[in-house]
Parts: structure tokens; sequence; C-alpha cells
């Protein structure tokens, strides 16, 4: 549930308290990346980078039922959060596995669609979130923090066109589910998943271990 | 979701019931490809009874669409729900598949 913090004495012991009975917001979170728009932005002119932003978010968020699931645009790039009681409440595609699945094919369908003037390609970075708290310090506003949204956010340097990168953690949630689906882990499009990488990330003070899928 | 199928002498019509989504697009799949492998190289996809989709389904429409269309035959949709009829517009579909708004409108173009 969103905690809203806000308290105009900077020394506020009951801010401190509030803070403290935050409680964790598990669940996944995703940065969605369109490339080169800002090259088209100086190139193709403001109306046809516009219009191919708003197909492209458009695509991303409503033939994927992510729609409800925005947290914040940031120019060009978007972040989405599903907490976990969100994700198994939903009647279709409440699983890790799901979503992976269904992002690999959004990227498919935006690189091989037939009408190359619609849409902008993606990077996506995906990562599942246990140390996250659900609290905004904007009036109106919804947003997570924490250490697991700061690596999601990092995990993105390793993003290139067409890539979703995949944190070790979220790759396995997504091969338990297959197991319980009672699917091998080479299901869909974890047939191209590359091998384990690992990295210190800026500010990470733990080495993260990350999967990607180039999207062909 | 279940599929039902009903060969014709113009086509084989497929219809969808349910939710396509990651658990059963592979099914979808299958009989979409069986079907364009075994030549039935005219297929509508009657979608009356579809309620929802996803990129998932979307992405075994098109691959169909792609094949049937290489092998110079016809794949045609139909009967799309209002909620499914706007993530094929959002997703351009309306634009390069030929949907109908009935399953006798769709036959005739076979």
């Amino acid at each position: 549930m969103l905690r809203y913090i806000h308290f105009t004495d900077p020394n506020s012991a009951e801010m401190v308290r509030a803070l403290e009975r935050v409680p964790r917001c598990p669940g996944t979170c995703f940065f969605m990346d369109i490339n080169r728009s800002t090259d088209m932005k100086y190139l193709g002119g403001l109306k046809d980078w516009g219009r191919k932003l708003n197909n492209t978010f458009n695509y991303l968020l409503f033939a994927n039922h992510f729609q409800h699931n925005i947290v914040k645009g940031i120019g060009d790039e978007m972040m989405l959060y599903i907490p976990d009681e969100v994700l198994q409440k939903k009647a279709s595609n409440n699983t890790c596995f799901a979503l992976l699945e269904d992002i690999y094919s959004g990227l498919y369908l935006i690189r091989n669609h037939p009408d190359p003037d619609l849409f902008l390609n993606c990077k996506v970075a995906i990562h599942h979130c246990t140390e996250v708290y659900n609290i905004t310090f904007f009036k109106g506003a919804n947003d997570y923090y924490g250490s697991d949204i700061d690596l999601t956010a990092r995990l993105m340097g390793k993003g290139i066109e067409n890539r979703i990168v995949l944190s070790e953690t979220f790759y396995k949630r997504v091969v338990e589910d297959l197991a319980n689906l009672g699917l091998p882990p080479e299901t869909g499009c974890l047939s191209r998943v590359s091998e384990r990488h690992t990295e210190i990330f800026r500010g990470v003070p733990v080495t993260t271990d990350y999967r990607f899928i180039d999207v062909q | 979701m279940e599929i039902s199928e009903l060969k014709t002498n113009q086509c084989v019509i497929i219809g969808i019931t349910g939710r396509l989504d990651t658990t059963n697009y592979s099914i979808l799949e299958k009989k979409l490809m069986d079907l364009i492998e075994a030549h039935n190289d005219k297929i509508l996809v009657d979608c009356a009874k579809m309620d929802y989709v996803s990129s998932s389904g979307l992405r075994i429409l098109l691959m169909a669409l792609k094949k049937i269309t290489m092998a110079k035959g016809k794949f045609v949709l139909c009967s799309l729900q209002e909620n499914i009829r706007e993530i094929f517009e959002i997703s351009g579909f309306t634009n390069i598949f030929e949907i109908y708004a009935t399953q006798d409108e769709a036959l005739k173009v076979f």
C-alpha cells in the first residue's frame, strides 16, 4: 500500500517512525527504454517522434495489459512495477514466466512488424525485487524505492536494442514457474537465454548475476 | 481457451473461445502451423468468443499471417470483441490483417 511521506519538520521523529513502519512490497520491476528516439527528435521532427513514441508506449502497455502497472515515464523510458500480490490476482499471465514471455513477444512484434514505420525498437531490464518500499514524497504520485529498484535501473546499462536483460533472481523465478507448470527450463523465449554473467554495478556493494535474451 | 476447427468448401474455420494467453498460445501455434504445413492455406479465425489476448497470442497470429502470405494463401479474422479490436488497433494489426465484422461477411472473401 502506498505511503505518502510528508513532514514539515526536518527533524521529525514521527517521520523516522513512519519510515520504519513502511512494509516491504515484493514484486517485479521492469524498465522499458525506447531506442534512438532522441536522434529521431532531431532528424525526423517532433511529429514523427511523438507519433512513434505514442504508438510504442501504447503497444507495450495495452497489448500486454500493463497499463495499470506504470509507475512513471521519464522521456523515452518507463518504469513498471507489479507487486507479487497484484500479479497473483491477475486472471491471465500471472507468473514471472508469463510476464517475460509477453515482453519478449512484444519486442518481437515491434521488431518484425510488417509496417516498419509504426514503432521504435526497445530494450528492457527486469528484476524481481524484495528490498522495495511503496512510498512517495510527492502528493498524488506513486513510486517505489529500494536497493532492488536501483539494481533494476543498473541492469538497463547492459541493454541494447531488442534485448531483455534479466537478473538471475528473476530468471530463477521464471524457471520455478516453468517447473510448476511441468515445463522444461528452455520453454518459450528461455530457449534463447544467454549464459549467466556477473557484474559489479556502480553503487551496488555486491556482485550481480544476470542473463539476457536477444529478440530475433 | 478452447479451439474448434471446421473444414468447409471455402476454408478452415478456427474458433477461439476464452483467453489466449501465455499458458496456451502454443496450442494455437501448433494448430495453425499444422494446418499450414498440411497445405490448408485458406484460414478464417473466428474471434467472437475470444475475450483476452496479449502479445504472445498476437505473435502467433502474425507468424501465421506471414507463412500463409508466403504460400499465397489467405488468412482472415472475424468477429472481434470491442476490447480485442482495440488491442489489434494499437498493435497496427487492423491495417495488416483482413478483419470482418461477422463470419458470414468473412466467408464471402474466400
